[in-house]
């Protein structure tokens, strides 16, 4: 008997959370937050800055929506590969971090680190004066 | 002054004979010779598309150089062949040794680093690590 009960525990503390989802209204709202993140500081904030407030029922699964949403944490490509030293020569190398205009992508779109980043902007100019990579894309 | 490393990189007309380059080639390595230095590595890259247009020119030939000198004067010189020379349209020459003696360095670091790391940590955990890195470090 004690074994049994055990693993459906798991499954069931789930099944809750969309009980009340279903109940909806005004009430359903905070209890459906707590449920989902644990967290119990981030409840009281979130009631307080959100827009829910005239329309709970509309109001809350658009902030359940915002809540799920999670950027993946972008990591430098070359510290993962170990670069030491970015060859400007490698045109096929440098390419990715270049739009499609000739402009060299800001770090917060590649996740590239600051260190490796500098590097790579130095390469691309390089490349750039040597013909290698355009500095504006001609029409 | 201390040896240093240059990577030289000129662009001929994309109709220049092979010859008139092998010739620009043999007048780079002459002087190169009388300078006190020396041209460790030549390549032809063959023709490429530029980046953009360079004395009404889409294409070009590109030939790739390693110089090595102890005297900076050999640049002035190497350039100055290169600006008379009539098939040459584009040149550069950039300067490498610090950057290479940074990789160096920073090789170095990590492969000490990798073989503290099994002493600190589990012995199942740091294995993988350990063999990623050596991989790494002989690109």
């Amino acid at each position: 008997m004690p074994d049994q009960p055990a693993p459906p525990a798991p499954p069931e503390s789930p099944s809750p959370s969309p009980a009340p989802r279903s109940e909806g209204g005004h009430t359903g709202g905070p209890p459906r937050r707590s449920e989902g993140h644990s967290g119990g500081g981030g409840g009281p904030r979130r009631e307080g800055g959100g827009p829910g407030g005239p329309g709970g029922g509309p109001g809350g699964p658009r902030r359940g929506g915002k809540r799920q949403y999670f950027r993946k944490k972008k990591v430098c490509r070359f510290c993962v590969e170990h670069v030491d030293f970015i060859d400007y020569k490698k045109v096929d190398m440098l390419q990715p971090f270049v739009q499609e205009r000739g402009k060299i992508l800001p770090r917060r779109m590649t996740g590239t680190c600051s260190r490796h980043q500098r590097w790579l902007g130095e390469a691309i100019k390089r490349a750039r004066n040597i013909a290698l990579l355009p500095f504006a894309t001609e029409l | 002054m201390d040896e240093r490393i240059y990577d030289l990189i000129f662009i001929c007309r994309p109709a220049t004979p092979e010859e008139e380059v092998n010739k620009i080639v043999a007048t780079l390595e002459h002087s190169s010779g009388e300078h006190g230095g020396k041209i460790e590595k030549t390549e032809k890259w063959g023709t490429r598309r530029l980046a953009y247009r360079v004395a009404k020119h889409r294409e070009g030939f590109f030939v790739y150089m390693v110089v090595k000198s102890t005297q900076g004067d050999l640049i002035k010189e190497l350039e100055r062949r290169l600006k008379v020379s009539d098939a040459v349209i584009k040149y550069q020459t950039i300067r490498l040794d610090e950057e290479l003696k940074r990789q160096q360095k920073l090789g170095k670091h990590r492969e000490r680093r990798a073989g503290r790391r099994p002493r600190k940590q589990a012995p199942a955990a740091p294995q993988q690590p350990a063999q990623q890195v050596p991989a790494a470090a002989a690109e």
